[in-house]
């Protein structure tokens, strides 16, 4: 059985060197598409002597690093194939890449300023209709994106070239419509464009294919989406234990299945998702290990509410559980992923039962692949640069951007649209851009025609829908939100920097000392994923250890750069800044 | 053995140090070793110590020439105790737990021009008669000793006793050495209070009173109000500054590099990080005064690091943060103080970081009594009046 789709699209004649072995691949797709499709998950040694492969699959925990062509920490979930590439196996911390040609020393009146009406931040379902929203009200628009396709995480794009009618999803179409609807009303998007930093009141640097840019716009709207949180047990950094997302992704954007024997484990109704995708698609989903106890009785009036406000959405998630039962795929309620371990070229994944604060060990699975889904963390680091306020929600376990109905933040003129400002899903982000569009546009005196008009009315109904929905869909889901309960002392808590629990515990012997404190004697937080996945979890160690509520100073100070960005990127300004 | 925020503070101590940066820890722990009771308190949001770049400076820094020319008399005055305050760099390092990634490999401060490499000539022959160990290199000796260097470097000033530090490490060894001898280590507690009286200091704090029989101010920027609430007010400026790091890559850039006329200091970590400075302005803001960066700093540095070191374009940055420097009048405040028995200074002059662990040791010797090895009489806060 072969890993790729038989719509993921001909395989063109590039063939990549991949450790001196000739690897067929197709124009377009991700390097670590390529890798996974031929079975190969392990892509790199760390300093401390172990693998890594795919894990987030969007560009966020840099644990995916190879080197391509002779230049080593290249993202392989970010890279696209563009040609015959050398692809090898590096180690930490990589070589020095060849580049030599240094740019005339530049300062920040040498980049292009440009001040559009509105700049969104973010091409998912909250960017495109705040920008829709916008430039259909007349207001200029422009659109950073940092994937090379907009639509987002939820409305996964297929990669360029992959024939489209191969692709036959209703949410795929959606995102596609929007991406067409953008473009019409004239915003400019501008893709593989990174918004690294943020600073007050209201400056965005950006980097972009046309250089290093300055955005002093006169709104702001930021829907940086959200990135899956991390849940440490042991093994979960060893090669073929990936995020759901990131499976997904492989999925839906490249037509690659993640392995061919995949066990899921985490929380929420993505997981059931995407076990159905990769079912349908021909792998073999052994199970799904779903935290939350099974729905009972006492549920009941929660499930007829969700029936009242989306009952389309209710049918299909009453679907998607049946589809399950008639492939065979066990949802194992109230079970949990305790360890994982390399097992003959394959893992061995070990299931528990809920129980106080833990897992019991159950049984063991061997299979090639065990992705986890915990749930979201929202990307929330330009708001915060920026001084936008946010409160601790205890419930959902994150800060949530402080808003008033407009979706505007502490910060005059500065919106937050969707995940970004606390979880709610990509429906209602796409309502809240609507409606921060909207408001944005009317705010610089631009007067909303009868259709963005509608659709904002329309908005506001349904987002009070989608957020009834969500609550009354997380209490069938309700599930104890571990943080390091279930790692032992020598898992690692920071992936990037391998700082394990022991270490952490180490550093709070003598005293409990706050998160920086904690980073500056354990190097946790100061690798290449800034800290997105061990902060928080460091955070409720260190609230519940220090008996203090988490806030906004709980987690790192947000710093500049939001996502680590190549210097020459930084420094080389707009040869030709558009008029 | 005790830094627990939460443990209340002792209610009466030999001495109370206020600033936990690496002077007043290299002060608790000397003190320490002598068989003092010391507490150090400190305000532990954003101080030196926990920003400190580590770089050992010790030839004369262009930046300071051109920004303070007022002050070039008092850096040349205090030119001798850099090559001393690495010695002690080098005294401490062995005496650690842990590898402090100490590597005195040489500085380089490069010039682009003729000018400026007559600049650094100067400064190079006038750094020799003050007793310092420094040459000038042309672009062939360059290319022989520093190959990363950019194609329009003509030439550049060696000092081969500078060098660099891992801060991170160096902090918490000598942390280490200071609790293992009975240290209290305060953080997140800021002086509010400090009187003299009688029967010695008493020293209000957001955790509570503490009385201490002799209290060393050695708070860097902060020293400035505290001194004030004694009524000796000090002009201590507090230089928000701009850092960045990249991430790792093998080592490639072996001196720390200054240059003659542009705001750019960088050097690599034994791990392979390069540290990239150079006295970019960061700014201070909200109630907290919170050092926060500016993109101005961050895209001039930036431009300048990888003209002067092209393969440094090749990195990713992966973080930025503001450090504060502390500026007096270009010397050093160390010693007691006429009028207030009890009370001293810890504040080094410029490139705190270097000069942390000697001035310490001064500040110790001064105070157990012992003549200190080298004559401190010039630095004292007296000459504030």
């Amino acid at each position: 059985m072969t890993l790729r789709l038989a719509n993921g699209g001909a395989l063109d004649e590039i063939l990549l060197d991949v450790e001196g072995q000739a690897l067929a691949a197709r124009s377009g797709e991700s390097l670590a598409a390529a890798l996974t499709a031929a079975g190969i998950h392990s892509f790199r040694d760390t300093k401390g002597g172990g693998s890594r492969g795919l894990f987030c699959g969007m560009g966020v925990c840099h644990d995916c690093l190879v080197r391509v062509d002779e230049t080593d920490n290249r993202r392989a979930c970010m890279t696209k194939v563009t040609g015959q590439h050398a692809v090898r196996r590096q180690t930490f911390p990589g070589r020095l890449p060849a580049h030599s040609d240094s740019l005339a020393p530049i300062t920040i009146a040498d980049l292009a300023v440009r001040k559009p009406d509105v700049l969104v931040i973010g091409g998912g379902a909250g960017g495109l209709s705040a920008a829709i929203a916008a430039a259909e009200a007349g207001a200029g628009v422009v659109l950073l994106d940092e994937r090379a396709q907009s639509g987002g995480q939820y409305y996964k794009q297929p990669a360029e070239g992959r024939p489209r009618d191969a692709v036959a999803d209703a949410q795929v179409d959606e995102g596609q419509r929007l991406v067409a609807r953008a473009r019409r009303a004239g915003v400019e998007i501008l893709c593989n464009a990174e918004a690294w930093g943020a600073f007050a009141p209201m400056t965005i640097g950006a980097t972009t294919p046309q250089g290093s840019l300055v955005f002093q716009p006169r709104r702001l709207i930021v829907a940086a989406g959200a990135y899956e949180r991390g849940l440490p047990v042991p093994g979960w950094t060893l090669p073929g234990v990936m995020t759901t997302g990131a499976a997904q992704t492989l999925l839906k954007t490249d037509g690659v299945l993640a392995g061919r024997r995949i066990l899921i484990c985490g929380n929420g109704p993505l997981n059931l998702q995407i076990a159905l995708e990769l079912a349908r698609a021909g792998a073999t989903v052994v199970a799904v290990a779903e935290l939350a106890e099974a729905v009972g009785v006492r549920q009941a009036g929660t499930v007829l509410r969700m029936l009242r406000h989306a009952p389309r959405l209710a049918w299909q998630g009453a679907r998607m559980t049946v589809a399950l039962r008639r492939r065979g795929i066990p949802v194992l309620s109230g079970r949990g992923l305790v360890r994982v371990e390399p097992y003959d070229g394959a893992l061995r994944a070990t299931l528990g039962r809920r129980a106080h604060r833990t897992l019991s060990p159950e049984r063991d699975i061997v299979v090639d692949v065990v992705l986890m889904g915990y749930g979201f963390m929202p990307s929330n680091e330009l708001l915060l640069a920026l001084g936008c306020r946010h409160d601790f929600d205890a419930t959902r376990g994150h800060l949530v951007t402080a808003r008033n109905a407009q979706c505007e933040t502490s910060v005059t003129g500065v919106y937050g649209v969707g995940d970004c400002c606390g979880l709610g899903g990509a429906k209602a982000a796409c309502e809240e851009g609507w409606i921060a569009g909207a408001d944005a546009a009317r705010a610089l005196g631009r007067s909303l025609p009868p259709a963005v008009t509608h659709e904002v009315a329309a908005a506001r109904a349904r987002l009070a829908q989608h957020r009834d929905f969500q609550a009354a869909l997380w209490q069938l889901f309700a599930a104890p939100r571990w943080n390091t309960e279930l790692a032992q002392p020598d898992t690692l808590i920071c992936r990037c920097e391998e700082v394990p629990l022991g270490a952490i515990e180490a550093a709070m012997a003598d005293g409990t000392p706050d998160i920086g404190e904690i980073k500056r004697r354990t190097r946790l937080g100061m690798g290449r994923c800034q800290g997105r996945y061990c902060a928080p979890l460091l955070a409720s160690l260190l609230a519940e250890r220090r008996g203090r509520p988490i806030d906004a100073h709980a987690f790192f100070a947000p710093r500049a750069p939001a996502k680590p960005v190549a210097i020459k990127d930084l420094v080389r300004a707009a040869s030709a800044p558009p008029p | 053995m005790t830094a627990d925020h939460r443990l209340p503070l002792p209610k009466d101590i030999g001495t109370v140090i206020i600033g936990g940066g690496i002077v007043g820890m290299c002060l608790a722990w000397f003190l320490a070793e002598e068989g003092a009771e010391v507490a150090v308190l400190d305000d532990g949001r954003h101080a030196g110590t926990i920003a400190n770049a580590g770089g050992l400076h010790v030839q004369m820094q262009s930046r300071f020439m051109r920004l303070y020319p007022e002050m070039v008399p008092g850096f040349e005055q205090t030119l001798p105790f850099y090559p001393r305050a690495v010695e002690h760099w080098r005294r401490i390092a062995v005496r650690l737990d842990e590898d402090i990634e100490l590597a005195v490999t040489g500085g380089l401060m490069v010039a682009e021009s003729r000018e400026q490499y007559d600049f650094l000539a100067a400064k190079c022959r006038r750094e020799r008669q003050l007793g310092l160990e420094v040459d000038m290199l042309d672009r062939s000796a360059l290319e022989r000793v520093a190959p990363y260097l950019g194609p329009t470097i003509v030439g550049a000033e060696l000092c081969p006793t500078e060098g660099k530090i891992n801060p991170l490490l160096a902090n918490q060894a000598v942390r280490r050495q200071a609790l293992a001898l009975g240290v209290v280590h305060r953080t997140e507690t800021r002086v509010t209070g400090l009187v003299r009286s009688a029967a010695g200091f008493a020293i209000d704090t957001t955790a509570g009173s503490i009385l201490a029989g002799r209290v060393v101010i050695a708070a860097g920027a902060g020293a400035g109000a505290l001194s004030a609430l004694l009524g000796r007010p000090m002009p201590v400026r507090a230089e928000p500054l701009h850092m960045n790091i990249t991430e790792a890559t093998q080592p490639f850039i072996k001196h720390m590099v200054q240059h003659a006329d542009r705001q750019i200091t960088l050097k690599q970590l034994a791990a392979g990080q390069v540290v990239i400075g150079g006295g970019w302005p960061a700014t201070l803001v909200g109630p907290d005064a919170h050092p926060t960066v500016e993109i101005e700093s961050l895209i001039g540095s930036l431009s300048l690091a990888q003209h002067v070191v092209p393969q440094i374009g090749a990195l990713r940055l992966i973080r930025t943060w503001a450090g504060v420097n502390t500026s007096v009048d270009g010397r050093p405040v160390v010693g007691d103080v006429a009028g207030i028995p009890g009370l001293f200074f810890a504040i080094p002059g410029d490139a705190g970081y270097t000069l942390g662990p000697l001035t310490a040791r001064l500040v110790a010797d001064a105070m157990l009594g012992r003549a200190p090895e080298m004559s401190i009489t010039d630095y004292s806060a007296d000459r504030f009046g």
